[in-house]
């Protein structure tokens, strides 16, 4: 009798780390904006860049970087754990050419209490605004994202998986993530 | 009389699947070339001789990696459409083009997409896995021409690839469409 309890209280205790693996993965997962309704602004854009490394590409890149090459080694580092890295961009001839409506589409998903705004840099003069949000899972990062909005030009970057400001920076230019000038981060601001 | 039907079950299914299989993964080249030609209303040409003769095979792992010379593909797997001399005009719906060529290429990752829509200039770069190495298809238009290239490579330039998805991606059509015999 006692070994069946054993063994049910087991089970039970697998079961219950398995749902809460499963569900720190739902939330892991979160940190993946949806994108894909900016698609159209393509037509309007003069330049437009699209880039989707999901994990499976990041685990093989990881996978085959070589450790005997210190910029490959570093680069390794950097994207260990990386789940993907996602970027949308689009650079306009003039002004006006999105509306609020796109970026309200961002802006709705980061309002989520999972997502926390580590920086916001506004130009009243150039019209920039560039926002970089953070989102964490228990006491992990599950997540980084920027959104870029100028008069010309709407960027996002996002990052699923743990990454931190310092890593960021040090992503800029590659994989596709374009170079942000961020400053560096402050204390932990409210939203 | 169950083994007897086992074997026909068998052989019915390698007859049926086989084309299927191999149909689809090379179809998609295809399906590519198809896209662009019914969208752009243009007609690509093949380059098979070429290919089969050593057509360009890459070596810009090479030139990332300081003078090794290697391989991106494995001599006679790339294949190459070229489109010259015919117009490149999505007429403001270059967007609906992009979503085409994704709808198109299911099963396959999109790395990088830059698009272009005043001059028609587009680039398209996915992968999808081929055993131990990798299959990566490369989408250029500008606006009097095209290249569709697939190439197989091996894992550490798919590596390189991911670190600098657009140079490569041109590095590669470049690499495929340059005669260097």
């Amino acid at each position: 009798m006692k070994t069946l309890f054993q063994a049910t209280l087991k089970i039970a205790s697998v079961l219950m780390l398995l749902v809460a693996g499963a569900a720190v993965t739902a939330k892991a997962q979160s940190a993946k904006l949806q994108l894909d309704q900016l698609d159209y602004l393509a037509n309007k854009a003069s330049e437009t860049v699209d880039v989707k490394l999901d994990e499976r590409m990041m685990q093989t890149t990881a996978k085959f970087l070589s450790s005997s090459d210190p910029d490959d080694a570093e680069i390794k580092e950097l994207i260990k754990g990386v789940k993907g890295i996602y970027v949308k961009s689009f650079t306009f001839e003039k002004e006006g050419e999105y509306s609020h409506a796109e970026v309200e589409s961002i802006m709705s998903q980061l309002r989520s209490s999972a997502w926390n705004k580590i920086i916001g840099v506004t130009s009243k003069k150039e019209g920039e605004n560039v926002d970089v949000y953070l989102m964490t899972v228990g006491d992990q990062i599950g997540g980084l994202a920027v959104l870029s909005v100028e008069p010309k030009e709407l960027t996002v970057v996002n990052i699923v998986g743990p990454i931190n400001l310092e890593k960021l920076s040090k992503l800029e230019g590659q994989f596709g993530v374009p170079v942000l000038n961020l400053p560096p981060a402050k204390p932990k601001e409210s939203k | 009389m169950k083994e007897r039907f086992a074997i026909i079950a068998l052989t019915f299914a390698a007859l049926l699947g086989a084309p299927l299989w191999r149909g689809h993964a090379s179809d998609d080249f295809s399906a590519v070339v198809k896209v662009i030609e019914q969208f752009y209303h243009v007609k690509h040409q093949n380059l098979p001789l070429l290919a089969r003769a050593g057509i360009k095979v890459t070596k810009t792992a090479a030139r990332i990696r300081g003078g090794e010379a290697r391989r991106l593909a494995e001599a006679g797997s790339a294949r190459v459409a070229f489109f010259e001399d015919q117009e490149f005009n999505s007429r403001g719906r270059i967007a609906g083009f992009k979503a085409q060529i994704n709808g198109t290429l299911v099963g396959w990752s999109p790395l990088i997409q830059t698009l272009a829509a005043r001059d028609e200039e587009q680039t398209y770069i996915y992968v999808r896995d081929a055993g131990e190495k990798f299959h990566v298809l490369v989408i250029t238009i500008e606006r009097h021409e095209a290249t569709v290239v697939q190439a197989t490579v091996a894992p550490g330039v798919l590596a390189a690839l991911m670190k600098d998805p657009n140079e490569m991606g041109r590095a590669l059509t470049s690499d495929a469409t340059i005669n260097d015999n």
